[in-house]
């Protein structure tokens, strides 16, 4: 049978031959590329699901123990003898306080070292070596910061030990990641705001205040409740520059009825904080005290996650307004 | 010394529409020896050939504009490239006409030669032969000098186009004493009369051209000046390395 | 080297760079420029990358003192108080505020159209919420957006498109009305027709303020300069009126650059 395309290329099917092995090829090339991405995207949600399983155990072991104990009670109590009457009021007043004292000390100290090194000092040997050293702060153990508050802060200074002590303590301990992360915010800002700014007439410090400040606000806030969510759990310093295990009475209050009315015998005053009371719990043999200290580790954790979320909706909301 | 430019393509365009304009020439150059030479040995033959490439002369020019308008438009060029092809625009005008002025030779000896007059005439038709001779020597000096670029030959095809003018005046001279020697010359010689001005018109579209080449060349617009001028120019040294 | 024929200028001279060296380090990267800014006029500094354009730029408004290590030799003349702007002994915020940069990549602060025009004042000293809003009106009208964002001057700059803000920054740079306006390729970052309009601007506000562009587009300086300066490598090659440079250049290396033999 005469077929009209019998002798075309078509027929003698040798260009198709020809393509097909490579397409072939290609196929299985791609197949076996997908492949691989599957069983790593299975990988990586059995990871992910082990560590978060992990941690969620923790947190619901914890909030089983001391869910039931929170209470309206537990909050406004002072710690007693008897674990159903013990409540947290002058722990958490006192992490509080503390807090206060450790952000007025860290921020300003922090931004202010920030900035210099960022946009004043001269780029030589000296502020590479102060540069290496910041960040190695971030490294050294908390209660070496203890021990050195111990002996400048309690004895030298004589300030005791005090909520004072412990703010300052606390704000030494969270310096470098208050400098590390405002730095980083500043140098986020791009140089050519910068030769902006310089262009149409400002000074060095119109140019910081006007542009770089205002611009780096997200990140530096960032930084600093950061830095103040670790502080908050800290133990170890605390422990160290002798905050005691049962307080119960609360610092004097900062207002006053009479003039002048903001004082700062609060500052002086002996003081707890929740993690020390968690502490104190938990060394009790009696198993309600074991259920009162997880309910204090929930409000710790809680005061921690706000913190955190603070944080990130921060930096949220600085992102929606800034765009490089 | 680079002469080239980055983009070989504009490169190409350059060099592909200077040599369809020295194609043009050559053929324009052909038409002036052929309308010549069916004028002297009276060929109608030749003649017709000298028609027939006017054609190709006309379309050489319309094609060859379009091209510089493609270039112009695309590549934007500046300075000598520029000058190059504002040049070549007016040069292939003038190559037009040249074509036009050989055509009108060849008509005129047709027309002798249809007309049936055995033109044994006396009359100087070695001279304008001469003249003939300048102009298409001039033609070719020029369309050399826009080969090579040459400002200095150019300018020799501009100083001597004044003899040409000097030779179409004696001409014209010696057709009037023919034409009162004997009346019954007029016609033809009015035909000649004709002829020697588009010969001396050919040769003034030569020393445009040679205007053109300066032109590119210095950057210097040498139309309508005199002599002493044209020196001046030429004494200003070109672009300095 | 080459010496500007100021004798071609039919205005006045706004300033002069007379022998101007720039060092970065210890590399010399202008060697020797003299050239002068006509009044009211745009030039145009035209030559491949690394030949120094933007460097010689950026020496009008002091710019290399923000960084170490830098050094000029030679000075740049202000006029018509003929003051040496280089000199250690001026102040650059002083020169700053008499010579306004527009830079290649918009960069609007992240603030309002309305703070970005009036930072400029405010950093002079002008409070005054009137004369504030009268000077950023007239700044954003020379600047060819004030209808564009008459009607939202408290949005962020940051809304508008590429094009919207280069020319907030030229009204930003305009409010303060600067003796010389210095733009490092302005529109290289924008489409066609955003860089047409900045172009258009500038032949307007051409006839208030001295202007020095820096451009690597060719084609731009052609449409855009009065006078074009060609440098390669740190050198002033060649320099006069824009037409006579494009079309009958007086170095063979002018032409071989804007003839593209040589990139």
């Amino acid at each position: 049978m005469d077929t009209p395309m019998a002798d075309t290329p078509m027929a003698q099917g040798s260009p198709t031959a020809r393509q097909a092995p490579d397409l072939a090829r290609l196929r299985s090339r791609i197949a076996s590329a997908e492949r691989r991405q599957k069983i790593f995207a299975i990988v990586g949600v059995l990871c992910t699901s082990f560590a978060v399983l992990v941690l969620l155990a923790a947190f619901l072991d914890l909030l089983f123990d001391g869910l039931p104990r929170i209470s309206g009670d537990f909050l406004t109590n002072f710690p007693s003898r008897r674990a159903e009457q013990a409540g947290i009021l002058s722990a958490w007043v006192g992490s509080a306080l503390v807090m206060l004292v450790t952000m007025l000390s860290a921020v300003p100290i922090g931004i202010g070292a920030a900035i210099y090194l960022e946009e004043y000092a001269r780029k030589n040997w000296f502020t590479d070596l102060i540069e290496i050293n910041v960040a190695n702060l971030a490294g050294v153990p908390s209660i070496v910061y203890g021990l050195l508050a111990l002996g400048l802060f309690v004895y030298q200074f004589g300030f005791g030990e005090s909520v004072l002590t412990a703010g300052l303590t606390l704000g030494l301990l969270i310096l470098p990641i208050v400098i590390v992360s405002s730095r980083e915010a500043l140098r986020a800002v791009p140089i050519h705001i910068r030769e902006a700014a310089y262009g149409v007439g400002a000074t060095r410090w119109q140019m910081v205040s006007d542009h770089l400040v205002p611009y780096s606000r997200g990140g530096m806030m960032t930084g600093v409740i950061l830095g103040m969510a670790e502080a908050i759990g800290q133990t170890a310093p605390i422990i160290t520059i002798g905050a005691l295990t049962f307080i119960a009475f609360l610092p004097p209050p900062p207002i006053g009825a009479e003039f002048p009315f903001l004082n700062f015998e609060w500052l002086m005053s002996e003081f707890t904080v929740l993690p020390i009371q968690m502490y104190n719990w938990v060394s009790r043999p009696d198993k309600a005290f074991q259920l009162n200290a997880a309910a204090a580790g929930v409000i710790l954790l809680l005061m921690t996650l706000v913190m955190n979320g603070l944080a990130i909706y921060l930096r949220y909301q600085v992102r929606k307004k800034i765009k490089w | 010394m680079a002469d080239k430019h980055l983009s070989t393509q504009f490169d190409a365009e350059l060099s592909g529409v200077s040599t369809r304009v020295l194609e043009m020439g050559g053929l324009a150059e052909s038409q002036v020896v052929q309308a010549l030479y069916a004028l002297v040995n009276f060929s109608a033959e030749t003649a017709t050939q000298v028609l027939q490439l006017e054609e190709r002369v006309n379309a050489l020019e319309v094609e060859i504009d379009r091209e510089l308008s493609a270039i112009i438009a695309r590549r934007q060029p500046t300075a000598r490239d520029l000058r190059l092809l504002i040049a070549i625009s007016k040069t292939i005008g003038n190559l037009e006409r040249v074509g036009d002025e050989a055509a009108r030779i060849a008509r005129t000896v047709l027309r002798h030669a249809n007309s049936g007059v055995s033109n044994r005439l006396r009359l100087p038709v070695a001279d304008a032969e001469f003249a003939a001779g300048l102009a298409n020597a001039s033609l070719r000096k020029a369309l050399d000098a826009f080969a090579r670029l040459d400002a200095e030959s150019a300018l020799e095809v501009i100083r001597d186009d004044n003899q040409l003018d000097i030779e179409f005046d004696g001409l014209l001279r010696k057709l009037v004493t023919y034409m009162m020697e004997d009346p019954r010359t007029i016609s033809s010689a009015i035909d000649l009369v004709f002829v020697a001005k588009a010969i001396e018109r050919v040769g003034d579209h030569a020393k445009n051209i040679g205007e053109q080449v300066v032109y590119i060349v210095r950057g210097e617009d040498v139309r309508h000046t005199g002599l002493a001028e044209r020196s001046t120019v030429m004494a200003t040294p070109a672009p300095t390395p | 080297m080459v010496t500007t024929n100021t004798t071609r200028m039919t205005g006045a001279i706004k300033a002069e760079a007379r022998d101007l060296s720039f060092y970065y380090g210890d590399f010399k990267s202008l060697k020797g420029i003299s050239m002068a800014l006509e009044e009211h006029k745009v030039t145009a500094l035209i030559g491949p990358s690394g030949c120094g354009k933007s460097t010689f730029l950026r020496c009008f408004n002091r710019m290399h003192d923000l960084y170490p290590g830098n050094r000029y030799e030679g000075g740049i003349d202000l006029k018509p108080d003929n003051v040496n702007i280089l000199s250690s002994d001026v102040d650059p915020i002083e020169v700053r505020m008499r010579i306004g940069m527009v830079f290649q990549k918009p960069n609007p602060f992240p603030k309002s159209i309305y703070d970005n025009v009036a930072y400029g004042l405010r950093v002079r000293g002008v409070t005054a919420r009137s004369e504030l809003d009268d000077r950023v009106e007239r700044a954003l009208k020379a600047g060819a957006i004030w209808n564009e964002v008459k009607d939202r001057l408290d949005d962020l700059a940051f809304n508008l498109s590429g094009g919207q803000q280069q020319r907030l920054c030229i009204a930003r740079a305009l409010a303060t009305d600067p003796e010389l306006l210095l733009f490092d390729e302005p529109t290289s970052a924008l489409d066609p027709i955003a860089t047409g309009n900045i172009e258009e601007l500038i032949g307007e506000i051409k006839k208030n303020v001295t202007i020095l562009i820096v451009t690597h587009n060719m084609q731009q300086a052609a449409r855009v300069s009065d006078y074009t300066a060609y440098m390669y490598l740190g050198e002033l090659i060649e320099f006069g009126e824009t037409s006579g440079v494009f079309t009958k250049p007086e170095r063979k290396e002018t032409e071989d650059y804007i003839t593209g033999r040589f990139g």
